[in-house]
Parts: C-alpha cells; sequence; structure tokens
C-alpha cells in the first residue's frame, strides 16, 4: 500500500533549493520540523542555504544523504526531467508544487513514477504535511493543527481557508495530501483511499474537489469498492463556474456534461459522502461528526 | 483552451484531417466568397449544444446566408457572446460514425473512443455501441490502438475510422491535445470521410512551445481572453457574470470558486472570477492596476470585496500594494470591502485604516458591509 505519511525523521531533499521559492521554503520547512538533509543546485561556490548541504545533481545528493523524498522546486518545464533524476536516484516520493506543468509530460512523469513504484504528489500541488510533526511544500502553519481529519486537496487556498476554519473550530488534521490541480496527476484520491482506511490516526475523511475530470466520481467508487467505514465529507469548488473556460487550474475545465458539479456530488452522495454547500456548513459538519 | 470549431477544424486539417469546406464570417453584411452551397451556418462558441440552442441553421441563398449568420451573430448563450458563424458545404447521403481521443489520468495515456453511429451527444449513444481502449502516449502505440479498435467495425465505418484514427493519433500527440472528438464523423459510400463537428482542448501550459496554437490568442472573435489574458498578465480573470455588481479581487482558484457560488448561493451578484496569485506581484502594483482597470468595465459594479488568504504573503506589504494600486485608479470610486487573513495582519490593519477602508477577518461580516453598500448604491440610484 502506498503512504504519503511522514514524520521528524524522513529524510527529504529539495531540487531547485537555491531559487527564490527553493531558499524560502527551505527555510520555512525546515522550520516546521522537516527533516532537510539535502539541496541541489548548481553552485559550486556555495557549500549550504539555510544551513542546508548543497550537492550539484540528485544522485550525489540521494547517496550522501539517504534521502527517501524529494520536493522539486523547478520549472514547469524542467520538471519532468527533474523527476526522471529523482527517480534514477532511488527517491521513493517526489513532490511538486511548480503550476503549469505541460499535460504531456505530467503523462510521461505518471508512466515514470508509476513502473518505479514512486509516489508523485503534484503536480500544482500546494504540497502535503502530517501537522505539527513536518510538511513537504507551501502549506501555512496557522492552517496546521494535529487532528483526526484526513484531508487532500486539489486547491491549495481553499484547502488553506479549511485547515485555518477547522483548526480555530478544534478540528486538527491527520495527514494533509495536496493532490493538486493538474487534469493528470500522480496520486489521486482514489489512490490514497487505502491509506486513509488504515491509518490510525484519520478518524474522518475530508476532500476539498473541484469541477472538471473524474477524480471526484473515482474517488467515490474507491470509497465502495474498499468498504471505507470512516465518516467521509466533501466540499467542491465551482458549481456556478461557466462551461469551456479552465477557472485558475489547468484541471477546473468544463466541457458539455464532462466534469461537472451535478454528477460530482451525486456520485459523492451515492457513496455515502455529506457534501457541504458552503465553507461554515461544512466546518460545522465535520466538528459535529469529530469533536 | 477550448478551441472554436472553426480554429478546431484549421488545426486539425494541418494534421490530413479534413473539414467540409468551409469559412468565418463576422459580419453579415459582408459575406464575400463562400464555399459551393447549399450551407450550414454555425455559431462559433466554446460550449456544447449549439443545435439544441438554434445556433446552427440551415441556408440556401447567399442572401439566406446573411439573414441566418445576422440572427445568431450577437446571441447570448452559456454566458457568452457569439461573435462569428462558421459558413460550410452542407454534407448529403453520408452515414455518421464517431471518433474521440482523451486523456486518460488513471492510465497515464490516451483513450480512444469509437462508435459506426453518431451525430449526437455521446451520453445519447446506446451504450454497446460505443467501444474504446487505452493506450500509451507515443504514435506508434496511440496508432496502432486506433487501428485495431477500428477493425472491430465493418464496411466503410471500419476503413474510415482506422484512417481517421489514424491521423488523430499523430494530431493528438504532436498539439498536445487534452481532448479531440469527431461527431459526426461523415463517411460517404465509397469510404471517404470528413469532421462534420470537432472539439478541440489544448493545454494552457504547453501553449509557449505550441506557436500554432499561440497565434490563436490574437483572434478575431474574442473567443480566448481569458488565456490570452493569463498569458499576458500571469493571471487568471474571467467575468463570471457582466451584470455582476461585486467585483473581487480575490487569490486561489479553488477559494475564489468558491467564494462565487457561495454569494450566488446567498442571492448576490459576483462580477468576476480572479486568481491574481499575491506570490508573483513582487513587490509591483501593475498586476493590481490592470485587474481594477478590468473591473472597473463591468457597468454594473458597486462594490470591490477583496479576500485574501494569506499562507505566505505578508499582507502588510500587499496592503502597500493595494492602497497605491487604488490610488492610480482614481476612476473606480467604488466602497472597497476587505477580509484578509494571514501573516502580517496587524500591519495590514493599520495601513488600510489609512485608506479608510476596514479590516475584516471574517467573511461573512465582509459580506454584511458588501450589502450594506449595495443598498445604498440602490438608494443613491432611486435619487
Amino acid at each position: 500500500m502506498i503512504s504519503p505519511r511522514i514524520d521528524r525523521n524522513t529524510k527529504v531533499i529539495l531540487q531547485g533549493i537555491s531559487g527564490r521559492a527553493g531558499r524560502l521554503h527551505s527555510r520555512l520547512m525546515k522550520e516546521y520540523g522537516t527533516n532537510l538533509v539535502g539541496g541541489v543546485a548548481p553552485s559550486k561556490d556555495v557549500k549550504d542555504i539555510n544551513g542546508i548541504p548543497l550537492f550539484p545533481d540528485c544522485a550525489s545528493a540521494a547517496k550522501a544523504t539517504g534521502a527517501s523524498v524529494s520536493v522539486a522546486l523547478v520549472g514547469a518545464y524542467d520538471l519532468l526531467d527533474a523527476m526522471r533524476e529523482a527517480v534514477a536516484a532511488g527517491i521513493k516520493m517526489i513532490i511538486t508544487p511548480t503550476e503549469g506543468m505541460p499535460v504531456h509530460d505530467a503523462l510521461k512523469a505518471k508512466r515514470l513514477t508509476q513502473d518505479a513504484g514512486v509516489l508523485w504528489i503534484g503536480g500544482s500541488t500546494p504540497g502535503m504535511a502530517v501537522a505539527e510533526v513536518a510538511k513537504l511544500g507551501f502549506l501555512p502553519d496557522v492552517s496546521l493543527k494535529s487532528g483526526p481529519l484526513g484531508l487532500m486537496s486539489k486547491s491549495g487556498t481553499l484547502s488553506y481557508e479549511s485547515g485555518y476554519r477547522l483548526a480555530l473550530r478544534g478540528v486538527g488534521t491527520s495527514v494533509w495530501v495536496g493532490v493538486g490541480g493538474d487534469p493528470v496527476k500522480g496520486a489521486r484520491y482514489s489512490d490514497l483511499v487505502p491509506f486513509y482506511a488504515a491509518d490510525a490516526q484519520t478518524k474522518g475523511l475530508l476532500i476539498i474537489g473541484e469541477i472538471g475530470g473524474h477524480d471526484e466520481e473515482d474517488f467515490a467508487d474507491a470509497l465502495k469498492a474498499h468498504a471505507f467505514n470512516k465518516p467521509v465529507f466533501a466540499l467542491i469548488a465551482g458549481r456556478t463556474a461557466p462551461e469551456g473556460v479552465a477557472m485558475g487550474h489547468a484541471g477546473a475545465l468544463t466541457y458539455g456534461s464532462h466534469g461537472g458539479y451535478a454528477a460530482k456530488r451525486a456520485a459523492l452522495e451515492a457513496a455515502g459522502v455529506k457534501v457541504f454547500d458552503t465553507l461554515n456548513a461544512m466546518v460545522e459538519g465535520v466538528a459535529a461528526k469529530l469533536l | 483552451m477550448y478551441l472554436l470549431e472553426h480554429d478546431a477544424k484549421q488545426l486539425l486539417a494541418r494534421h490530413h484531417i479534413p473539414a467540409p469546406q468551409g469559412c468565418l464570417l463576422t459580419d453579415p453584411a459582408n459575406v464575400t466568397t463562400l464555399p459551393p452551397g447549399p450551407w450550414v451556418v454555425k455559431a462559433q462558441i466554446t460550449a456544447g449544444g449549439r443545435g439544441k440552442a438554434g445556433l446552427i441553421k440551415k441556408a440556401d441563398s447567399a442572401t439566406d446566408v446573411s439573414a441566418r449568420a445576422s440572427d445568431i451573430i450577437g446571441k447570448q448563450a452559456k454566458g457568452r457572446t457569439v461573435n462569428a458563424v462558421r459558413i460550410e458545404q452542407q454534407v448529403y447521403g453520408a452515414s455518421e460514425a464517431y471518433i474521440a481521443m482523451m486523456l486518460d489520468p488513471v492510465a497515464a495515456g490516451v483513450r480512444i473512443i469509437m462508435a459506426a453511429q453518431g451525430g449526437m451527444d455521446i451520453e445519447a449513444l446506446p451504450r454497446d455501441a460505443l467501444r474504446t481502449t487505452s493506450a500509451a502516449p507515443d504514435v506508434a502505440a496511440l496508432t496502432a490502438a486506433a487501428e485495431k479498435l477500428a477493425a472491430s467495425f465493418s464496411g466503410v465505418a471500419g476503413q474510415a475510422l482506422a484512417e481517421a484514427g489514424c491521423a488523430m493519433a499523430a494530431a493528438f500527440l504532436a498539439e498536445e491535445a487534452l481532448l479531440i472528438e469527431i461527431n459526426p464523423l461523415f463517411v460517404n459510400t465509397d469510404g471517404s470521410w470528413v469532421a462534420g463537428d470537432a472539439k478541440f482542448v489544448t493545454d494552457d501550459s504547453a501553449l509557449p512551445r505550441q506557436a500554432e496554437q499561440r497565434v490563436l490568442l490574437k483572434d478575431v472573435c474574442g473567443a480566448y481572453v481569458e488565456t490570452a489574458l493569463k498569458d499576458a498578465h500571469g493571471c487568471d480573470y474571467v467575468v463570471v457574470d457582466p451584470e455582476g455588481e461585486i467585483a473581487l479581487l480575490t487569490t486561489g482558484a479553488g477559494l475564489s470558486m468558491m467564494l462565487i457560488d457561495e454569494m450566488r448561493g446567498a442571492g448576490l451578484k459576483p462580477y468576476n472570477f480572479l486568481d491574481i496569485r499575491t506570490g508573483g506581484l513582487r513587490g509591483e502594483t501593475r498586476r493590481l492596476v490592470n485587474v481594477l482597470h478590468w473591473m472597473h468595465q463591468g457597468p454594473k459594479v458597486k462594490v470591490l470585496l477583496i479576500n485574501i488568504f494569506a499562507g505566505i504573503t505578508e499582507l502588510g506589504e500587499f496592503s502597500r500594494l493595494l492602497v497605491s494600486a487604488l490610488n492610480d485608479v482614481p476612476e473606480f470610486k467604488v466602497p472597497v470591502v476587505a477580509r484578509l487573513v494571514g501573516n502580517g495582519m496587524e500591519t495590514a490593519r493599520g495601513v488600510l485604516k489609512d485608506a479608510g477602508i476596514n479590516l475584516h477577518t471574517d467573511l461573512d461580516a465582509a459580506l454584511a458591509e458588501v450589502r450594506t453598500h449595495l443598498q445604498s448604491a440602490q438608494r443613491g440610484g432611486a435619487k
């Protein structure tokens, strides 16, 4: 079974650490408790960034540090190569927050990681976290409180806002995975259903979805197939979005009945998922079940 | 990018997928060179269901073409205005088949769907008429899979589906498509075939390396304003209701969509969707100033609501940029309601207060202030 769970001992490297995002987020992740053991950057003169030792390539970083996880903060058109490097170096989980990876590159990246048995989270993912333990990517600390709720989201901001309001209400999260808003992604909601079913800390599961694609429908099928017996909640954005326009996320595009809100809601409800219309209703509904 | 049928057919023609002869018309008074008639006049909008909406009409003479075009151009459908029609030669005596290729996000490949019947919605086609397979995203595998699937159909339909399938496999990969659907595929008794209608969705993320698709952004029909805008300005902006009363300055696609849904659910009328990407402002007001200019074009916009959840962005810095941008667009004179949560909130509160703007942390409280402004605007309008 694939597991995205990390802890304080999980060794992580950052590909692209010398860029603007790499410098900022390596510091924020390290401060949060993530065991960042190395960074990949071309520079020969600099030995470390934010106290994290630098390596010229992924293979030497992985070999020297024994890292099993990589966060790749490189340009959208460099992602596929960075992922090839990481897989070749024996990395077992890759997080790619960069937005705008071409979809046909994502098809290749998905085949590559699937064939190698590597867990890919992304693209366009805000990252993932085990609250109050470690985080990979951009998730803001104010939204992260440890607790019983498993959380998966396509959107970054909507999950930040949800996590923040849930935390204020006293509901924390167990393992939070931003699956990302791209049409072809690594881990999809349905892939992680067995993990959340088995995870002892998780007492309930929230998915934050949006229009476009079939991820929500496939998630509903997976819940039934695995006889998932913890309460499941959903918030789906884009109920009133116009057809034929990508709403910010490349995957949030409906055409005809493809990817529409109604089908998602119906599939989720048929699988016993409680679907909410507003953030407030979601927070209260989750709190009523889990507190 | 969901292409207009006309653009889709032009692009497909480059990959040896022919369509009936046709041309694009934006001005009904200016019908010059037409293909041989009779014709069908088809509204060019990026949404399905045009036939049912009365946006596809037949015409027998040039005058008739002009009249039908006048009927259709300017019509509103699915929140969009029809700015152009494609005039196309009618096809007679052909049978109709169906062929499509689309992303397979589960198998990381390309799904192929074929049927010997076509012309109606795929959902309306009988289940047992549809045959499907999935292949790896490379030309050899996709072509072989298309040929194999086509071979399960007999007669001229099978032959046409095989030829169209091979051409479509090359087109799908070369153009980095998300979807190509030809429905109907007109098949003549001699085995020749043309694309009756075409739905083509391309990948915005691949645009920088797809030069021929990028040319379409300069089109005359205003079909791709959102993609063109993102390409030029680095943010996502969509007018969701031209009659909307509330301009939204928001960041994050999911949160912005959700806010629009919730506001509409509560009877409010948002004007636009926006993912400003606060992380990409880099200390400059330019993007904010542009956005305020666009919002100012909304004829019924009466209030500006700012909703930012800042995980990483520093809100003090953002607020200074915002106040400066508002000063740069003095003609956009509407009350401003701000709801900000996150890093540097207290600095932001001071900066906004000096500019006469209340900072809310609770979204419901912010929406209550929006309602107050809408009511007083209404009273002001009645005077």
